[in-house]
């Protein structure tokens, strides 16, 4: 293939006069799109990643849908039955289609050989197919395996075909495997048909899913295009083959790299420039305009410009502008510009290719930069067109069905395979369970369980535990006077009835510099000050970093910040201070709400990571555990994974201060400890399930001889492509809180379940998933799912019942706080209470 | 010929480029030079000739045509828009079609070409089919240039393995004198002129045996008006269309409205922001330095007359702020290169952004709301 230039720069490009870095060993590639799976065969598919690390959920992805792992097997109590039994019944449907195959189909699996030996794999493709008549229209080659609908005649077939060269090769062809419609072969032979037929109805691939480019919405505010599109997968599910499919937006813009550096050097003062660039830039996707590749943008060569040269795969060298002019008649016309490189995600074969170089003028950005998702009015307009609500799903889902039945080709393909899909979506029921009553101030609240969210009930209640403000610090710039003053008026009406006891804030003008707020903070800030109060007079990040750096390492006080213009609208000042006393009172270690746990002697942990992109894709991984029976009162510490060292030695650390903590607090150790892990990337169960888990148990046992708990390692995911509907009031709609999911769409290798535990004011809700990897406790599935449903309500940011079990948000946040800002770890004084709420 | 040299030669004959991407660049280069607009490539097999045409900027029609279905459709998806062709559409348009057919039937769907190749197609026909080929392409499809490559087979004593022919499915092979005897009995009974040339230069000391491929460049000696082309051609279809797409172009209403929309809102949220900056940034002076501002106010009450005539005159062109709404004249934002280039005419952007940008009551101004933004951020 001619647009393939594989080729390794040597040593320092040309056309530089200084002495610089190396682009080192550059190279333009462009992998093509091959049968990536098929190159390991069944037994390979499930062994294949064991010494991936489980830091960077960007991975080597083999295997997203983590098959091979079968855990449920190992978990006795659920053999039989994994599904729960309380909560009324509910009919849903959701976005998964039957795939059929004729009675008795079989799948033939043939591997082939050459004789001389051919290397290139369309030559062999070449080869092979000089003999249609013996192998048919309808087949799937990757150069060794081939896969057929038919029998053919013998075991063991030879026949021969000539090269251009007139050399005579003999290929044999000999049957292997008869591949019943279940067998995981047929798997990833059904997602590379389908991709196959998504192909056929002109559907664009980026990345992993497929985009319609015919019908782009434009959101040229922004400068932000959105193309609609699909997620699909091909898995077995609990009783049949389906196809999961969901609506994809992709975000792409309709600029370059370079339109976007030239626009941010407008922007920022010179010396900055490259800093805030690469910060921007490092870790985005890119989509070149001259081929169909997407890139991770993983450095930014300054030092090398379009003019420098790189060895091509025949060993000539050639200038990066004369390369895309003769091989895609693209003209680079800024001759100065940086090159972006990028390291290859995957091997091809047994060589690591070097890193791709690429042109910013010749790259589209695609996604969104956390620049722009912080981005209130963006999201906002962007929301509009990505956010669909139930019906509005449903109908787009059925589009790509509908296409499927009508298109012709389609059709064609299809049945030479001898394969269908349903044309219904698949409907089953649910369950939903009770609504949790919330206990505050001696009272228990009722609400309304489809809105999930009990501020109002609750407002004006007595706290669990109210902590006082006798000595706190209200940190304000000259300007903000007036709002700081009605924050501080504001605080003194709405604690009397939450029952905390509060003081006149010492109140402390300070210049709005970086340095004034830390020597503020040096010369005020006392061994007795319960909490620091900074009034911001904006977003910028600089400030609320060094004032969370300092207050959570050197001199370890909570603290709290408020952008001054969230405190300017006198309507909504009282509603804002009420949020803020109950963040402050957690962050002091002050405890809110409850509900009812019946089980005893459970220690409940949260583990989440954040991965940082920009400082050298250092993972840190948050986790919190569990103090008392209410679940109120939590242990947080978290992990910074350096270089070479797996998150879960630092968790095994974690888990021993945690147990620590808890015998403090209750003079006995848990006897169960269950543990809910969320941040784990596609693909990387099974490092979990066999590392992670393993080294959980060691370090429950080295607590003591006797000591012997039952633990629960339960595997959270949010990003999931399923969806459900309630079908009631014949439109379809959102099943309500509480929804809980445990047949049909599960895996029956796992032992794992959906719950619907939020409410959303607008577009389709996203379950969650539960994947309980690991399971001594004996419980039965029903009260392990209410247990995770009743931590989905004790979340005190947010006064309602949230997606995930509260642990893992407290272990996102403090993961999420530290890799932003603090960058090291915050002094353990800290860790008994919620200070980085 | 020195058998000793040919001897030598046998074991190391090796092209680089490959000779098939030699042939590819031999029509890159034509097309280079001869900006042709409409290209079909006969025998396109899996595609890569036409792939590697499509980004030729001169051309607007691409077809290929094949013997063969499935060698066509194992590549074709890669001769689709891809997606930076949709998020910056093209000034010229382009339309790639691939046919499934024979070189020996004619479809009007190949008329009216300025370019015409049959790369190593010749010597895969068969007798009855060579013998149709040249009425159906000089005389039917009759297109201003023709090119024809095929094997020289004097140069097969020089390749190593090659007994007979190059390829099994090779009908013939012929040596220079043959492919040019044949090649200008066309030329003059269809008034073309021809020209021989080739790729894959015969090594030093045994360049008697020319190239390796050689290569027929016809040109049309008369000149053909559209309507003779179409007079008295047959009109049935004999291909069947396998494949088409239609890139997006900025000649295409619809795509150059969304870009003149996209563009024109863009330049217009870039005009409101610095607006505003500018604004907040004397508010702000305003507030820090009394004194400065003072002079400031004592100089606008002087000119304060002569300002507001200035104004109005500036308006015609400046963008200003009245309530919550930034106004900002169409001229200013005609002014912006990229609209201008967009749209040409001010009438044109007039009529592609009407509809669907808001404007001021008489047509003259953008409208952009300076509503603020309410994000809610405590920590």
């Amino acid at each position: 293939m001619t647009g393939r230039a594989r080729a390794r720069a040597r040593g320092r490009p040309r056309g530089q006069e200084t002495a610089v870095p190396p682009v080192g060993a550059a190279s333009v590639l462009c992998h093509s799109y091959s049968f990536p799976i098929f190159k390991t065969t069944e037994f390979q598919i499930s062994a294949g990643f064991q010494e991936m690390s489980l830091g960077d959920r960007g991975g080597r992805r083999r295997d997203f849908h983590d098959l091979g792992v079968n855990t449920r097997q190992a978990i006795e109590h659920v053999r039989e039955s994994k599904t729960g039994s309380s909560g009324i019944m509910i009919r849903l449907s959701t976005n998964y289609f039957r795939l059929t195959s004729r009675p008795q189909w079989v799948l033939y699996q043939y591997h082939v050989d050459y004789n001389p030996q051919m290397e290139a794999r369309r030559l062999r493709s070449a080869l092979l197919f000089q003999h249609e008549e013996l192998i048919g229209r309808t087949h799937a080659f990757d150069g060794t395996i081939l896969f057929l609908p038919k029998k053919l005649g013998n075991k063991v077939t030879e026949v021969f075909s000539r090269t251009r060269n007139g050399e005579d090769v003999k290929i044999t062809v000999t049957l292997t495997n008869e591949l019943p419609p279940t067998s995981p072969t047929c798997l990833q032979f059904y997602n590379i048909i389908f991709r196959r037929l998504l192909k056929m109805m002109n559907l664009q691939q980026i990345g992993r899913n497929y985009y319609n480019p015919s019908d782009p919405v434009s959101i040229p505010n922004h400068r932000l295009m959105v193309w609609p599109g699909f997620t699909t997968s091909i898995l077995q599910y609990e009783k049949s083959i389906m196809l999961c499919t969901d609506v994809s937006h992709k975000v792409l813009r309709s600029e370059t790299v370079l339109d976007f550096m030239y626009s941010l050097y407008n922007q920022v003062e010179e010396q900055r420039f490259r800093d805030v660039c690469t910060k921007e830039l490092i870790g985005l996707i890119v989509l070149t305009k001259y081929n169909n590749k997407t890139y991770r943008v993983d450095d930014i060569d300054w030092d090398a410009n379009p003019k420098c040269t790189f060895i091509k795969a025949d060993g000539s060298e050639i200038s990066y502008i004369d390369y895309y002019k003769m091989q895609y008649n693209q003209e680079i016309t800024d001759l100065n510009q940086p090159v972006l490189v990028s390291q290859p995600r995957r091997r091809r074969g047994s060589i690591m290719p070097g890193p791709a170089v690429l042109i910013p003028e010749l790259c589209y950005l695609t996604g969104l930069t956390e620049k722009m998702r912080n981005d209130f009015n963006m999201m906002k307009d962007l929301s509009i067109h990505t956010r669909l609500t139930p019906e509005q799903r449903q109908r787009e889902v059925g589009r790509l069905i509908d296409y499927i039945q009508k298109d012709d080709s389609v059709q064609r393909e299809l049945r030479d395979w001898g394969l269908s899909f349903d044309s219904n979506l698949l409907s089953f029921t649910g369950r939903v369970v009770q609504a949790e009553k919330i206990q505050q101030g001696g009272r228990a609240f009722d609400y309304n369980p489809h809105f999930a969210d009990w501020s109002k009930e609750t407002r004006g209640a007595p706290l669990i535990n109210a902590k006082p403000l006798d000595n706190w610090l209200l940190i304000y710039t000259r300007r903000n006077y007036d709002v700081a003053n009605a924050l501080l008026q504001n605080l003194f009406k709405v604690t009397p009835s939450m029952g905390i006891r509060m003081n006149k804030a010492i109140m402390i003008e300070v210049d709005d510099r970086t340095e004034a707020y830390l020597r503020v903070l040096q010369q005020n800030v006392t061994s007795d000050t319960n909490i620091v109060v900074c009034v911001l007079s904006s977003s910028r990040k600089d400030k609320y970093d060094a004032i969370k750096k300092y207050l959570c390492t050197d001199c370890p006080i909570p603290s709290q910040c408020v952008i001054a213009r969230t405190l300017s609208k006198p309507q909504t000042i009282m509603a804002i201070a009420t949020k803020i006393a109950l963040q402050m009172n957690c962050k002091m270690g002050g405890e809110l709400w409850t509900v009812d746990i019946p089980l005893k002697q459970l220690m409940v942990v949260g583990i989440d990571c954040y991965h940082d992109t920009v400082s050298g894709k250092r993972s840190i991984a948050g986790f919190v555990a569990s103090l008392n029976q209410g679940m109120t009162r939590w242990f947080s510490r978290c992990v910074l994974q350096d270089r070479g060292q797996e998150l879960v030695d630092g968790l095994k650390a974690c888990l021993q201060t945690a147990l620590r903590d808890w015998f403090k607090w209750n003079k006995f150790l848990p006897s169960r400890v269950m543990v809910y892990r969320d941040g784990v990337g596609d693909g990387q169960l099974k490092t979990l399930v066999n590392y992670e888990v393993p080294q959980l148990l060691d370090c429950l046992k080295s607590v003591g001889k006797d000591y012997n708990p039952r633990l629960s390692v339960i595997v959270v995911k949010k990003r999931v492509n399923t969806r459900f509907f309630a079908q009631s009031g014949g439109r379809p709609q959102n099943p309500p809180p509480g929804t809980v999911v445990d047949i049909e769409v599960t895996r029956p290798e796992w032992y794992d379940f959906f719950i619907v535990s939020q409410a959303v004011k607008s577009g389709s809700v996203a379950p969650t998933h539960y994947n309980v990897v690991y399971d001594s406790s004996g419980l039965k599935p029903d009260h392990v799912q209410r247990l995770t449903y009743k931590l989905c309500h004790m979340y005190y940011n947010w006064s309602g019942v949230i997606r995930v079990p509260a642990p893992c948000q407290y272990a996102h946040k403090l993961a999420f706080l530290v890799g932003e800002s603090i960058h090291k770890e915050p002094n353990l004084s800290l860790s008994d209470r919620l200070y980085y709420l | 010929m020195d058998k000793n040299v040919q001897e030598r030669f046998t074991g190391v004959i090796k092209f680089t480029p490959p000779l098939y991407k030699q042939r590819y660049q031999f029509i890159k280069d034509l097309v280079g030079k001869y900006k042709p607009k409409k290209v079909a490539d006969l025998g396109c097999a899996d595609c890569t000739l036409l792939w590697m045409l499509k980004f030729c900027s001169c051309i607007e029609v691409l077809a290929g045509l094949d013997i063969c279905e499935n060698v066509m459709k194992e590549k074709m998806h890669r001769l689709s828009p891809l997606p930076g062709d949709y998020l910056q559409p093209a000034e010229r348009s382009l339309t790639v079609t691939l046919h499934h057919g024979s070189v020996a039937h004619k479809d009007p769907c190949m008329l009216g070409f300025d370019l015409i190749t049959c790369i190593e197609l010749i010597e895969h026909l068969e007798e009855s089919e060579l013998e149709k080929f040249p009425e159906v392409v000089f005389g039917f499809m009759a297109p201003t240039m023709v090119v024809i490559s095929t094997p020289n087979s004097e140069f097969n004593p020089l390749l190593p393995g090659v007994t007979f022919f190059r390829h099994p499915d090779h009908k013939f092979e012929w040596n220079r004198a043959e492919f040019q005897s044949w090649a200008l009995s066309i030329a003059r009974c269809y008034d073309y002129s021809v020209e021989f040339t080739g790729v894959g230069p015969p090594p030093t000391g045994m360049e008697d045996v020319g190239f390796c491929t050689q290569i027929g460049v016809f040109v049309r000696k008369y000149s053909q008006t559209s309507e003779t082309a179409h007079f008295e051609k047959p009109t049935k279809a004999a291909y069947k269309t396998v494949f088409k797409a239609v890139y997006p172009s900025l000649k295409d209403e619809k795509y150059l409205q969304n870009a003149v929309v996209s563009e024109v809102v863009f330049t217009a949220q870039v005009i409101k922001r610095s607006l505003l900056d500018h604004l907040k940034s004397e508010h702000e002076e305003y507030n820090d330095s009394p004194v400065e501002i003072k002079s400031k106010f004592q100089h606008s009450k002087n000119c304060v007359s002569e300002d507001l005539e200035k104004l109005a005159v500036e308006r015609s062109m400046e963008p200003f702020v009245n309530g919550n709404v930034v106004y900002i004249p169409l001229t200013k934002i005609f002014s912006f290169s990229k609209v201008n280039q967009l749209c040409g005419t001010f009438e044109k952007l007039r009529k592609l952004i009407t509809g669907k940008v808001t404007l001021s009551s008489d047509g003259s101004a953008v409208m952009v709301s300076t509503e603020h933004e309410n994000e809610e951020e405590e920590n």
